[in-house]
């Protein structure tokens, strides 16, 4: 009887030891996710401040590509109304990351879009802003592929501890704080970021 | 023979939880180990000497500003995008001090005719990709292209070193290497227990400096290689090809 009770004890014990274990693993990963995504989200942000540069830039070259301006402007106004919500509620929202997903991608297509029409302006490439603008969109392309990537990477490891047993049955007594990250889902095309041919 | 069960339970069901926690295995990486040197050319681009020549001013550039620039040179990147090997290499070397992430690398690859700067966090500020650019473009390329590969390479570094500089706190001007005080007190001391030592038990102290000595003839020409300090980079810099 003794036996049975000590041995009891020690198995609480253990259990106590590893759930409170794998707690804190969840926290400091759910951390290093919420941290990746703001970087995820400065990067997007420098491409949407070089958007009003690189559209002046364009406009005084080429006056007659409206269209494309326009929809620049407009996909620039579309992600900039999204940065608005707070980083918590998008890396636990599959539905959330995939909107921000789509105003970036949009973004992303009318910018290469608006640098395929400046191909035909030869003047315009000559100029060096034009040049130091391209250089500039071209690294922050890689740098939001860059931390995308790091992104996916940390929700990925995230989402393997907490569904690892047994941490999936502690992460399941606490709801929605142990909710699976939401990550970045690759289009076709998308997998390598829109590389620009200058 | 029943706590013997327990127990074999017990060690299987760890045994399973840390195979399920093992199962996320990193995916293998191209990229070779960390550069011992500051300069390493692995495809013979540079000349001997001025690879040396480089890698001993880099040496000294991050012992005097704690800045680790990089010059690495292969011949492929196997089918890699360079940005995408760079970052890497970047990220595996941990080049740059940790927390400050103030490293550089010049990539070079021959046979790929393509050439990088990766440009880590820290420096992102005095290296802008547009600046990276036109070290790139308009001194590197133009060089290699007129054949004189050293000189590219050199004129790539000069303009990175200018465009970085020293910290506010180093003299760039002085090559001697600022020591702190307490540094000096403490050096002070120590010189005088070793007199006091070295009178009281000569044949002692001899063999101490002779150890140290021998110690010292291993460790390899001055300077000191190339150790990763736990820096990153995020993809900031600018590629080129000739």
């Amino acid at each position: 009887m003794g036996k049975v009770l000590i041995g009891l004890g020690v198995l609480v014990a253990i259990c106590g030891a590893s759930c409170v274990g794998s707690y804190n693993k969840l926290v400091r990963l759910s951390q290093a996710v919420d941290s990746q995504w703001s970087q995820v989200e400065n990067v997007y942000q420098r491409r949407a401040d070089l958007v009003p540069n690189l559209v002046e830039t364009v406009k005084g070259a080429a006056k007659f590509e409206r269209e494309t301006f326009t929809a620049v402007t407009e996909a620039r106004a579309r992600v900039g109304q999204l940065s608005a919500q707070a980083t918590q509620q998008i890396t636990n929202d599959p539905a959330a990351l995939q909107k921000f997903q789509q105003a970036q991608d949009g973004l992303s297509s009318a910018l290469s879009r608006l640098l395929v029409v400046s191909e035909k302006y030869p003047d315009l490439k000559a100029t060096a802003n034009f040049r130091d603008l391209q250089v500039q969109l071209e690294g922050t392309e890689n740098r939001i592929a860059v931390e995308r990537m790091r992104f996916t990477q940390a929700a990925q490891e995230f989402n393997t501890a907490r569904n690892s047993f047994p941490t999936v049955v502690m992460a399941g007594l606490f709801g929605k704080r142990f909710a699976e990250k939401a990550y970045f889902t690759a289009q076709a095309g998308a997998a390598t970021s829109p590389h620009v041919q200058f | 023979m029943r706590s013997a069960t327990r127990v074999r339970l017990l060690t299987a069901g760890f045994a399973l939880c840390t195979l399920v926690a093992g199962a996320t295995a990193q995916a293998a990486t191209a990229i070779p180990d960390a550069p011992a040197r500051w300069v390493t050319d692995h495809a013979g681009f540079l000349s001997p000497a001025a690879a040396s020549e480089l890698d001993g001013r880099l040496g000294t550039y991050a012992d005097r500003t704690g800045h680790q620039l990089l010059v690495y040179i292969d011949h492929t990147t196997g089918g890699d995008p360079i940005e995408d090997w760079g970052v890497r290499a970047f990220q595996h070397w941990k080049v740059g001090r940790k927390g400050i992430d103030d490293g550089l690398v010049l990539f070079i690859f021959s046979d790929d005719h393509r050439l990088r700067i990766e440009v880590g966090y820290g420096l992102e500020a005095s290296v802008p990709d547009a600046l990276a650019s036109r070290i790139i473009n308009e001194r590197m390329v133009p060089q290699i292209r007129a054949g004189d590969r050293d000189g590219a390479v050199r004129s790539g570094v000069d303009a990175l070193v200018a465009a970085i500089g020293a910290p506010p706190g180093a003299d760039a001007g002085s090559a001697a290497p600022h020591i702190p005080t307490w540094k000096l007190v403490m050096g002070a001391i120590l010189l005088l227990l070793l007199i006091g030592f070295a009178l009281t038990h000569p044949r002692l102290a001899w063999l101490m400096l002779m150890s140290i000595g021998s110690g010292r003839g291993g460790g390899g020409g001055g300077g000191g290689g190339f150790s990763g300090g736990g820096g990153s980079s995020g993809g900031g810099g600018a590629s080129g090809s000739w």
